[in-house]
């Protein structure tokens, strides 16, 4: 059950969890991960606004938590997954919004962000069979024009992917096999020369604005909430350094197709691994970046609450990926944030604070 | 008339399309179009384009440039009545004052120095409070003498000036507005200042520093006129979400020199805020009456006023209002104020009974269709879902309501009423899933139905009761069954 409050510094990501898009306020944002034995915790932050982390067992949240029908579901849906790696919550968390367990509009856009992540796929495939014909000298004229969708277009593109399998000493086949691994891992991020950048590579985007909306609003509206964005901005602006890092290197990698299809299994690894940083590194910032969107229509009353908010969910980052001891320096500002926090009382009524449950409801309609 | 219908254009839209358009558009766009609109701004097209979208221009406000006319109207902005709506700020001016005001300034007051501040005010960049406030600093005095002037000296033999005066004789609210524009104006610093400690608007509460400023600003004007005091109160209480708290800390303030006529003015921004909340609920009646509402029994037929959330908004603004008024009003211990105050409460429970009462089960339980009789599921509506959550979720907050309002039973019925209802459709939709789980698309659709209507019960009747039904559902459906 309740292990009790502890001080808590991951050392990598998969310690510090993924996070899950609760919509039960006191669970919003919460991180869930394997722990002993490979069983499942959830870790809830702040409780009652003390300081330290609450690791909870997964089967007991629902007896501890008046949970929303939507994250009873999600609930069940993540003890079905095999690993928690930010990939599979999403995965898990599109399908109940999908079902409209967060409301009509949560619903919609969760159709359209699994929409969008088959058009990146078949972007992204599309793209990447450019690339190993350009690395192999194959470029066909022909090919684009008839278009990758057309029946020509295929028979040339198989043909020519043909020739490019010959041209790298390997069976065409596995050249395929290659290929839509590379895409899978690939599609997420996006590629650097993509007419549309990837869901990761946008998120990124979105932390820039976010920090820069973070500092902009410290220093626009001067309280006790000023240096709990300022912060924010730090957190989000040392994320965002070592993001561009690993967007670069990913695309580097990338880009050198042809040694990556030659030295594959090394490479590989390399690749999948900095895709796999790249997720961890933007875990929990979609709904951060989101929930500052949306409080933009709201008075700055309700812009210092969200900020208090969002310093409860900050997705700090581990000792392994970052020299700067992020959970010591959130404990000077953790003075200023008690004095302002929004106060949880779901947790001590068990009533539905329906209000909160529709501002977390309107940030997964905008950023599912 | 012909010319414009030549045209094929009504009066009402000269650009077409663009102001319907400036509604639509990102806040960046929307004030780059004003700024190039502003360069045209005395085309009359382009005035009424202005006209017509000033509820976004007030939302957004965006720097607009500045005219000697704007720096006029800064000590009385926060007074002016807004557009549309049911709030109305205490002690309001109306719009129609503003050309008035400015013209009887331009003709009885001093010509060199007006024409002195209107090139350096064409000279000042937008968003430049400071330069602004300076050429207010001698503005604002010299109108405030012309304004007085102008009306006191209203009977006097003509002079030619008065012309302008003799056209508004008999319209007895227009010269009292005309004075109290006088009045801001002579404090028209210090208001400007009480604006800056009172940002931004609306303050959610009074905290102490608020109360302080409050108090400082008084006790300055205080020293230039007593009488005026009353008047830099009401720009204090109209930045306030809940003008009424003022009331609540008045007593314990410090008037300085006009400590002596602190009960006078206590007594008479009591009596203001209960007129304006007389007056917001006589607008509500009017919105009512004029859809339709409330003229026959039930009010089956008739359209409500207000959407469920609009009226459970209004409601929640008004109770507070009223529950602050009682309180501090009970020292006064006035019987003629407490029934004025039932009367208002009175109007907003007709309010909220029509519009999220009475209207609950065709705004929430139509939401949930009937199980199709042709054995395919009746197609997903998400508008429908849409507006049935809102309305669920005023039904809900009608709860902190209901003791203000005495709709504690009218309340407990009707969410029980929603909670069987919806619990009865659910039933039937789950009774006819197996018919149509064969069909994945068909079993997709259903199974959307039954979610939608668990979160309706969810919002109605709240999560340990909707549990039940997801347990139901997940069962018909199969979807968590161990393999």
């Amino acid at each position: 059950m309740l292990k009790g409050a502890i001080e808590y510094a991951p050392s990598t990501f998969e310690e510090r969890g993924a996070a899950v898009a609760f919509t039960t306020p006191l669970l919003s944002q919460t991180r869930v991960r394997r722990g002993e034995r490979s069983k499942l915790e959830v870790l809830i932050p702040s409780l009652s606004q003390g300081m330290g982390i609450y690791v909870v067992a997964w089967k007991s949240v629902p007896e501890m938590v008046s949970m929303t029908m939507h994250d009873r579901y999600l609930h069940e849906l993540i003890v079905r997954e095999e690993s928690c790696s930010p990939y599979e919550i999403r995965r898990a968390t599109l399908k109940a919004a999908r079902r409209g367990l967060a409301g009509p509009k949560a619903a919609q856009a969760a159709r359209r962000a699994l929409e969008e992540d088959e058009e990146q796929g078949t972007l992204t495939h599309y793209l990447l069979i450019l690339s190993i014909l350009k690395a192999v000298g194959l470029e066909s004229p022909e090919m684009l024009k008839a278009g990758i969708d057309t029946d020509e277009g295929q028979r040339l593109t198989r043909q020519l992917m043909t020739r490019a399998a010959e041209s790298l000493r390997m069976d065409a086949t596995l050249l395929y096999a290659r290929l839509a691994d590379i895409a899978a891992v690939t599609a997420p991020v996006g590629l650097a020369h993509s007419p549309r950048p990837g869901r990761l590579t946008r998120g990124l985007n979105d932390l820039k604005g976010f920090r820069d909306g973070m500092m902009d609003w410290a220093r626009d509206v001067p309280s006790d909430t000023a240096p709990v964005a300022e912060f924010c901005a730090e957190v989000a602006q040392h994320t965002i350094a070592i993001g561009e890092k690993v967007l670069g290197d990913f695309h580097r990698r990338i880009e050198a197709i042809g040694p990556l299809m030659r030295d594959w299994n090394d490479a590989f690894i390399r690749v999948r691994t900095q895709a796999a940083r790249m997720a961890w590194l933007l875990d929990g910032w979609t709904h951060i970046t989101g929930a500052w969107e949306v409080a933009q229509a709201e008075d700055r009353h309700q812009q210092a609450a969200t900020v208090n908010d969002l310093f409860r969910i900050l997705p700090l980052l581990p000792r392994q990926e970052s020299s700067r001891d992020f959970v010591g320096d959130s404990k000077q500002v953790k003075v200023a944030h008690r004095r302002s926090v929004r106060m949880l009382e779901d947790w001590r009524t068990g009533q539905m604070d329906i209000d909160a449950i529709r501002r977390i409801e309107a940030v997964k309609a905008r950023a599912p | 008339m012909t010319g414009r219908g030549a045209d094929g254009q009504g009066g009402d839209d000269r650009l077409p399309g663009l102001e319907s358009r400036l509604f639509d558009i990102p806040e960046d766009k929307f004030i780059e179009v004003v700024r190039l609109l502003e360069r045209v701004r005395d085309h009359p097209e382009v005035r009424q384009t202005f006209a017509a979208i000033r509820p976004r221009l007030v939302q957004v406000r965006p720097n607009r440039r500045p005219t000697l006319k704007r720096v006029l109207c800064m000590p009385f902005e926060d007074v002016l009545e807004s557009f549309g709506g049911v709030d109305v700020p205490l002690g309001r001016i109306e719009r129609r004052v503003i050309d008035p005001v400015w013209r009887l300034v331009t003709e009885c007051g001093d010509g060199a120095l007006i024409d002195r501040l209107d090139r350096q005010v064409q000279e000042t960049a937008p968003g430049n409070l400071n330069a602004l406030r300076n050429i207010g600093r001698r503005l604002w005095p010299m109108a405030a003498q012309a304004l007085r002037g102008a009306v006191e000296g209203a009977g006097e033999p003509d002079t030619g000036r008065q012309a302008l005066w003799r056209s508004l004789l008999g319209d007895e609210e227009m010269r009292r507005q005309l004075l109290d524009v006088a009045a801001f104006l002579e404090i028209g610093l210090t208001i400007e200042s009480l604006k800056d400690a009172l940002a931004p608007k609306p303050l959610a509460a009074l905290d102490d520093v608020h109360v302080d400023a409050i108090g400082q600003a008084a006790q300055a004007v205080a020293r230039q006129s007593a009488g005026l005091v009353y008047h830099l109160l009401l720009v204090a209480a109209s930045r306030m979400a809940n003008p009424a708290d003022l009331l609540a800390v008045l007593n314990d303030m410090d008037f300085g020199k006009a400590r002596r006529e602190q009960p006078v003015i206590f007594a008479q921004l009591s009596g203001l805020v209960v007129t304006n909340l007389e007056e917001r609920s006589a607008r509500l009646e009017d919105k009512d009456r004029g859809t339709g509402h409330g003229a026959g029994p039930g009010g089956g037929a008739a359209v409500a006023a207000f959407a469920p959330e609009e009226a459970v908004a209004i409601a929640e603004r008004l109770v507070a209002g009223i529950d602050t008024t009682s309180a501090v009003m009970d020292v006064l211990a006035d019987p003629l104020y407490r029934e004025r105050l039932d009367a208002v409460k009175l109007s907003v429970r007709s309010m909220v009974s029509g519009a999220v009462l009475d209207t609950a089960p065709a705004g929430i339980l139509t939401a949930v269709p009937a199980p199709a009789a042709n054995g395919r599921p009746a197609p997903v509506d998400e508008d429908a879902q849409a507006a049935a959550e809102d309305h669920a979720r005023a039904l809900r907050r009608c709860e902190g309501l209901a003791g203000a309002l005495g709709l504690h039973e009218p309340l407990k019925d009707a969410l029980a009423s929603m909670e069987k209802g919806l619990m009865a459709r659910a039933q039937a939709l789950l009774a006819d899933y197996p018919q149509v789980a064969a069909d994945p698309d068909d079993a997709e659709t259903a199974e959307m139905n039954l979610f939608y209507a668990l979160r309706l019960l969810e919002l109605v009747a709240g999560p340990a009761k909707a549990d039940r039904l997801r347990t139901a559902i997940m069962a018909a459906t199969g979807e968590f069954a161990e393999e």
